[in-house]
């Protein structure tokens, strides 16, 4: 899958590592990162936090840009003539809100991170201790 | 954006041009350095043994790999992969890997609630409701002015550096709620404006857990704990030595600040 002609990455916060799934299946495709200027501004985030940002982002192959995420991301595919958006899962609310933005645009393809637990059945999560009991079994991989 | 820097200093210089509102709310820069060869060093550096038996001191040996790991800096797995890899027999990384397994399942919860980690999972067990806490944090533990040696220095360090010891984020969370009655929702956005690991499913579901709302008892502590886990250093030198707010027995603590609480629900405080 290492020549991908038509993908784009987005590349977001929970991901910034140069192996996240998304880079490491398309190492080719052109990726983009976005400081969404509507998230800096609702966590009031300081300065200390997007320096760090961005100096983990000068160590990945990424155009970074800032100002609203899903206009930034489809404007990026648009010059890209990309047909599909390549990411990496998060479980946070507003990767959900802009995957389902995109969507009306083009096509997202969501990668999951390695899983911590290699379980798929029910967990438990009223309290830690009780996620626990089942998830000890398979936290040591 | 720009990405030809020759030093830090030329990119913080760009970044606070880009980023006005940022500085203008705090302008403080951490010393740690962000990137996959930052973390990998940290991780190089990470002695599970030790870790567990003195991860409760503010001095030590703590992995600091948190802000790595809320970004993806470092995988999940792939943090526990090479915890492991570092240890003959796993029990010796066990304490590091239920640390780590706290994050997966912040994660999971973050997946089911999605902003739902924003309101109270549950009542709070301190025999108060939400609307007995105040709304918005005081300016006099925002700007470290209360007085307090320890809890001054906290939100110093939270400022200055985005990183607080576990231990301390505890203490200065039950402080804010518990002490001064504020809802942990405003503590919580403090946190979340400074910490580099800033998490919202981590930080929040934390607070609650010290709040109680997300835990069946609201966790508090006394100056002898924490003069214990932090070498004395701030009780030393504190201007309200031996007769500040911590003073006390747990027991003390519990009837003064919470004189209200149902004798069913203290009961269940010591399931």
């Amino acid at each position: 899958m290492t020549d991908t002609p038509g993908a784009i990455v987005w590349v977001h916060g929970d991901c910034l590592r140069p192996t996240n799934p998304a880079l490491e299946a398309y190492p080719d495709a052109p990726a983009l990162f976005v400081f969404d200027d509507a998230l800096l501004e609702q966590y009031q985030i300081s300065l200390k936090r997007i320096v760090f940002m961005y100096e983990c982002l000068l160590e990945l192959p990424v155009t970074i840009r800032r100002g609203d995420m899903t206009t930034e991301l489809l404007a990026f595919a648009a010059q890209h003539n990309a047909t599909r958006i390549i990411t990496t899962d998060s479980p946070a609310p507003h990767f959900t809100a802009v995957c389902k933005a995109l969507r009306k645009t083009l096509p997202v393809v969501v990668l999951d991170e390695p899983p911590f637990l290699d379980y798929d059945g029910e967990l438990d999560l009223g309290r830690f201790s009780r996620y626990w009991r089942v998830a000890r079994e398979y936290a040591f991989g | 954006m720009r990405r030809d820097f020759a030093m830090r200093d030329e990119m913080i210089a760009y970044l606070r041009a880009q980023f006005p509102q940022a500085d203008a709310r705090d302008g403080h820069i951490s010393e740690t350095r962000g990137g996959r060869a930052a973390a990998e060093a940290a991780l190089a550096q990470v002695d599970p043994p030790r870790y567990a038996a003195t991860r409760n001191r503010l001095n030590g040996a703590v992995t600091r790999l948190s802000m790595y790991i809320r970004h993806g800096v470092l995988g999940l797995a792939e943090t526990r992969d090479a915890v492991l890899a570092k240890v003959r027999r796993r029990q010796d990384a066990g304490k590091l890997v239920n640390e780590l397994a706290w994050r997966d399942y912040w994660q999971r919860l973050y997946r089911k609630l999605g902003d739902g980690i924003w309101q109270d999972r549950e009542a709070y067990k301190t025999g108060l409701h939400a609307r007995d806490y105040a709304a918005d944090l005081p300016a006099d533990i925002r700007d470290g002015q209360t007085g307090m040696a320890c809890i001054d220095a906290f939100s110093s360090e939270l400022e200055e550096t985005g990183y607080l010891h576990n231990h301390a984020r505890m203490w200065l969370a039950a402080y804010i709620v518990h002490w001064r009655r504020i809802q942990w929702q405003a503590g919580a956005r403090w946190f979340l404006q400074h910490l580099l690991d800033g998490d919202p499913a981590s930080n929040n579901l934390s607070w609650q857990w010290v709040a109680s709302t997300f835990s069946h008892k609201p966790y508090i502590f006394n100056r002898e704990n924490l003069e214990r886990n932090t070498g004395g250093v701030y009780c030393r030198d504190c201007p309200l030595r031996g007769r500040c707010d911590f003073e006390g027995t747990y027991e003390d603590h519990a009837d003064r600040l919470f004189p209200n609480v149902p004798d069913r629900v203290r009961d269940e405080w010591q399931r």
